[in-house]
């Protein structure tokens, strides 16, 4: 069962202009509706619904989230493997491979290359088999932290 | 929940221009798994028998593993499957790189085209959508640059595996390529490609692939990566080759650990062996004519692991892949990035050719990956054209000028040049060694080794009878993938699977019991035929599996991706049956299992008389019809019998 789109869009367009599938259709200021078959559970349109009309797959309605608070992948190089798995699992292929700067080790780690295209679905981190990848929400500024 | 693999198929009729979705049932997967055992299953009961494999009755199918992005290692490798152009048999390449994810982010285990489009095409998917696309703008582009052109086009998230202008050519030794600079170069399927005028597939699905318990796979994967991680220095390149020098001297094999190979591998890449093959006798030198005594360390040095290593900038792992084998490299004032060459490439356009001429290995190692030839059977090919040439067969006026003497660095060049042309003599050869021992007459024959017309790669039946045993009696000859008598001592089925011949791990024997034609040595053989059955239909990556069965748990991990409660022999079951359906291809194609037997020579008749493998010969008759016999096929043809074609539900 994929996300739903309550009776009470208003069909302001912003989950099908995110939507890294282009799995939600519907004309401006009118029910928008998500396809089954092609949604691939992200959670995106749920993060960025401003009315919270999005219904997960468990049936609870989406809380929308500030898109300057949602959560961004951590690498741990300690334990990654460099497996390449997070990087072509990515939806939006926001992950890339760093180069390495030291010649005693080749090997290419995964960073956060493209910080505004991540949609924070968490896949990287989902799909990590070496539990390198963590999803840290970003600090507050300091006068909400006040 | 999931089961690891997708369920469906998309048949697409390049005559019509058609797309076909089909779902495949459960109970096929437990059969026959996914990746080739499907692709067996299908291309048995569609293509018809005696289909010209370069006609529209033959079917290409691009197939990935079960076990591909399903939270398991060493499981992005990708298959192509058909008939062969190059030998007439079942034919299949694999190869690693990021395009098996892609197969299955589309929401397919396999792509099938069959029928003949009039003009170039590619394929496009891009989620649900389905597209073939006029290609006539890049028909004629090497792989690499068809690669950014279609990068440039449908962005970085979109993979694709295409040919190149030997592809293009139909030459039967070509191949498909993918990540720019991998290619799945065997069997000849490049040409099938390019007979039905499909110059691409380009994938661009988001589809999440759903393991049963992706908690369990995870926590394999991370007991199979403490494995590879493992890694104490093994020191300069000088090591393994005076490991190789070592093994040769000594009078005793030892049944071997695949860890060593991964350490290897992992310092290295494949090319870590390209001084210790050498030396003891696993690398077949100057058209297998030649022996260790004619690559001494100090030719084989040209190929220095540790000189290739220092090129290196970046290590290459292929999807879901700890080890990182590959390598990209830069050559200042030559290249900016190419890919490190494999040991294969090395030793074929090296050794093999007697070429010592280090640049070249890599300047024809990128050469050949753009135009999508298979750097084995081109090497392969090569050396034979030069031992014609000294042999007097082929003259100076017949190469248009061109000097063919052995290790001609510039003659072997031009030569390559011209067969990825089809120009002149080029066209004679670029067909592998068979067709062009025929084309050329005059006894050429006694110098083309071959298995079934498929060239066999540079690990020497005459070092492990084992690997002559599989170039000659498997369904897809001449390939070196599918057995060993290494391979079996790394691969420590034993370990799990119940009724094959066990082996100690670092034991002393002496290397005249290798070459003694047993039972023992044939039931090693048909594990290794069933396991990289398996293998093929999980989308595992061999190099992986050499860690031995405990350590890479494919059996475990194939219970966890999909809830099935198999045991590690009903797995080897399944690759029985797959092996059994793919030699009944053939002989539903009029093959006859004898004619594929690999060329003498190769198989020690007559024995060498000096280097590692001085008076080395492989007992094929007795091995091949005790292997036959093992798998229910008839001991002298080599076909399945009436009870083993009904146990699998196999009808001609």
């Amino acid at each position: 069962m994929s996300y739903t789109i309550t009776e009470a869009c208003n069909g302001c367009g912003a989950c099908a202009k995110i939507c890294p599938v282009n799995a939600i259709s519907g004309n401006k200021k009118s029910l928008h509706h998500i396809d089954n078959n092609t949604c691939i559970d992200c959670g995106v349109c749920g993060r960025i619904c401003p009315n919270g009309r999005i219904i997960d797959e468990n049936g609870e309605p989406c809380i929308m989230v500030k898109r300057s608070q949602w959560s961004k992948p951590e690498f741990n190089k300690k334990t990654c493997m460099s497996c390449n798995i997070c990087i072509e699992n990515c939806p939006v292929s926001c992950l890339a491979l760093r180069e390495p700067l030291d010649r005693k080790n080749l090997h290419g780690y995964p960073y956060l290359k493209n910080e505004k295209t991540c949609i924070a679905c968490s896949f990287c981190a989902e799909d990590c088999p070496a539990r390198s990848i963590e999803m840290i929400a970003p600090v507050q500024d300091k006068k909400q932290a006040a | 929940m999931g089961r690891g693999y997708m369920g469906k198929i998309l048949n697409v009729d390049l005559s019509q221009g058609t797309f076909l979705e089909e779902t495949i049932a459960d109970d096929v997967y437990e059969k026959y798994l996914s990746g080739t055992g499907l692709a067996s299953r299908l291309l048995y009961d569609r293509i018809p028998a005696g289909a010209d494999p370069l006609g529209p009755d033959n079917i290409l199918a691009f197939m990935s593993g079960l076990l591909t992005g399903s939270g398991s290692l060493f499981s992005g490798r990708w298959m192509v499957c058909g008939k062969s152009p190059l030998t007439g048999t079942w034919g299949d390449a694999n190869c690693g790189g990021t395009f098996s994810p892609a197969i299955k982010r589309c929401g397919y285990d396999g792509i099938l085209f069959s029928g003949i489009s009039e003009k170039p095409v590619y394929l496009y998917i891009k989620n649900n959508h389905i597209e073939l696309k006029d290609a006539s703008t890049i028909w004629g582009m090497d792989a690499v640059e068809t690669e950014e052109h279609l990068e440039e086009i449908h962005g970085p998230h979109a993979k694709a595996a295409v040919i190149g202008p030997a592809g293009e050519r139909l030459s039967l030794i070509s191949g498909v390529c993918n990540d720019k600079g991998r290619i799945a170069a065997r069997s000849g399927l490049g040409a099938v490609m390019g007979s039905k005028k499909l110059k691409a597939v380009v994938l661009d699905g988001r589809k999440r692939i759903v393991p049963h318990d992706k908690e369990a796979m995870h926590k394999l994967s991370r007991k199979c990566n403490f494995w590879v991680q493992l890694q104490p220095p093994l020191g300069p390149s000088f090591v393994p080759a005076f490991l190789g020098t070592l093994l040769r001297i000594l009078p005793t094999g030892m049944v071997q650990d695949g860890m060593i190979y991964k350490m290897i591998l992992r310092q290295w890449g494949t090319g870590g062996m390209n001084q210790m093959s050498p030396e003891w006798g696993d690398s077949p030198i100057k058209n297998w004519k030649g022996s260790s005594k004619d690559w001494p360390m100090k030719k084989s040095k040209s190929a220095d692991p540790d000189v290739v290593k220092n090129l290196e900038f970046i290590k290459y792992h292929c999807y879901a892949c700890p080890l990182g084998c590959g390598g990209k490299c830069s050559m200042a004032g030559k290249y900016n990035e190419t890919h490190k060459p494999e040991y294969e490439s090395v030793l074929a356009l090296g050794g093999l050719c007697m070429n010592e001429d280090t640049d070249s290995l890599f300047y024809l190692n990128e050469l050949l990956n753009r135009a999508g030839m298979d750097t084995i059977s081109t090497g392969a090919t090569v050396a034979f054209a030069l031992e014609c040439y000294e042999q007097g067969i082929i003259t100076i006026e017949d190469t248009d000028g061109i000097d063919l003497t052995w290790g001609n660095v510039n003659g072997i060049i031009a030569l390559i040049y011209k067969m990825i042309r089809r120009d002149g003599i080029g066209d004679i050869l670029a067909d592998g060694t068979k067709r062009a021992a025929e084309r050329i007459g005059k006894g050429a024959h006694q110098y083309a080794v071959h298995a079934g017309g498929q060239e066999p790669a540079m690990h020497d039946s005459r070092q492990d009878p084992g690997f002559g045993v599989h170039y000659s009696v498997d369904p897809t000859p001449g390939r070196h993938t599918i057995g060993s008598q290494l391979y079996y001592e790394m691969f420590q089925l034993w370990k799990r699977v119940k009724g094959i011949p066990k082996k100690l791990p670092m034991c002393m024997y002496t290397k005249n019991s290798k070459y003694k034609a047993t039972m023992g040595k044939v039931k090693e053989a048909a594990a290794c035929s069933k396991f990289m059955n398996v293998i093929n239909g999980s989308g595992m990556c061999q190099f992986g599996t050499f860690l031995g069965i405990t350590r890479a748990p494919l059996f475990d991990w194939l219970n966890a991706a999909t809830g099935w409660k198999k045991t590690p022999n009903e797995y080897m079951e399944i690759g029985e049956c797959i092996q059994t359906l793919k030699q009944a291809f053939n002989i539903k194609h009029g093959i006859e299992p004898k004619a594929n037997m690999l060329s003498k020579r190769a198989l020690g008749i007559p024995a060498q008389p000096e280097g590692a493998n001085k008076g080395r010969t492989v007992p094929i008759e007795k091995l091949a019809g005790d292997y036959w016999e093992l798998f229910g096929w008839d001991k002298a043809t080599g076909k399945p019998t009436p009870a083993t074609l009904s146990r699998f539900g196999i009808q001609y």
